[in-house]
């Protein structure tokens, strides 16, 4: 037996396998995809419930308005949730496409890549697709300030104010992340030519 | 399944040790069994379990996730080891010590891929793989020389 085939039967004869830790594994494997199945499906059907309720809602809102101030905000909030909507959905399918298969692993990391560049740019602009849903929202509070009350509206831009640096700086720091994971994927891919 | 968790285990323990290890092995059987239903045997099944396990490991380490460095893990196999195979140790230090690409083909090596099934499986050409697997060897020749 020469060096390299003993170093081989060496590694090979190392950390022997234990059917107990198998099992065990498999268990926690069927129960931990089992438990994401189910949250996936709930988490579509709230999206989807509330879509069904939110989105007539608005639409009837703005046809239906009091003046041309308040059913413009209500189409824009409505075209912000759709737009929402179509967001969760394109990261959803870039998630999906950028978990571990059976491709070779350059490829593999090419497309992850991809994905996580698609993702860092999504939430990057997250303040800029979440806009008509808070400019909507600022009309809403025009008309409360024109006809209702001054103070309810100012704490109506305050929050909608708030809501947005929140989503711009969310979505900042989630796009830096990804920023960093792809580099790093970046660099695996050198390191594989 | 059974018959590559040796292979898979090594692999994860190479990538990460004790409870990360086990999340890590979790993490490939996952994987492995979503893909089980578009396996259509066009290639070995070898092949294409390897595929997913080292496409997993190498992912699973760019992730932002708190975790112990691997060196702070081989502290404490020196440790857990007390009487291991130092010869062992040894070569699980080399390992841990390559960059990943390198770490991904002698891994492969070791469990006795040819260069065309470490091609299959990394996307990296057999003529590259086997000037890498060259120069990968004399790093390593100070612990084939003990064996």
């Amino acid at each position: 037996m020469n060096n390299e085939d003993a170093l081989r039967a060496m590694w090979t004869s190392s950390q022997p396998a234990t059917s107990e830790v198998l099992l065990a594994t498999i268990d926690a494997v069927l129960d931990e995809d089992r438990a994401a199945r189910e949250k996936d499906r709930l988490v579509r059907l709230a999206a989807l419930t509330a879509m069904a309720l939110l989105c007539p809602a608005l639409l009837w809102f703005a046809a239906h308005g009091k003046t041309p101030l308040v059913r413009g905000g209500y189409a824009l909030m409505a075209l912000g949730a759709s737009l929402m909507l179509f967001a969760e959905w394109m990261h959803r399918t870039w998630s999906r496409q950028a978990l571990p298969g059976p491709a070779d692993a350059r490829s593999q990391l090419q497309k992850t890549a991809l994905s996580l560049s698609r993702q860092a740019s999504l939430f990057r602009t997250a303040a800029l697709w979440c806009a008509p849903i808070f400019v909507g929202a600022a009309l809403i509070g025009a008309w409360i300030y024109q006809e209702r009350s001054h103070a309810g509206a100012y704490l109506l831009w305050a929050s909608i104010g708030a809501g947005w640096l929140i989503s711009a700086v969310t979505g900042r720091s989630k796009g830096k992340k990804l920023d960093t994971r792809q580099s790093k994927i970046e660099q695996l891919l050198s390191d594989l030519r | 399944m059974r018959i590559y968790e040796g292979p898979i285990r090594r692999l994860c323990a190479a990538y990460a040790s004790g409870a990360d290890g086990e999340d890590l092995f979790q993490d490939v059987f996952l994987a492995v069994w979503r893909a089980l239903p578009a396996f259509r045997g066009d290639s070995s099944e070898r092949t294409w379990l390897y595929r997913i396990a080292h496409n997993v490991a190498l992912t699973w380490q760019t992730r932002d996730r708190r975790r112990r460095s691997r060196e702070t893990a081989l502290d404490d196999d020196v440790r857990a080891a007390g009487d291991m195979n130092l010869r062992n140790l040894a070569l699980n230090q080399a390992i841990a010590a390559m960059s990943p690409g390198n770490r991904t083909l002698t891994l492969l090596w070791l469990e006795g891929l040819s260069g065309a099934e470490i091609e299959d499986v990394t996307g990296i050409k057999a003529a590259t793989v086997a000037v890498r697997l060259s120069r990968i060897r004399k790093q390593l020749s100070p612990v084939e020389v003990t064996v």
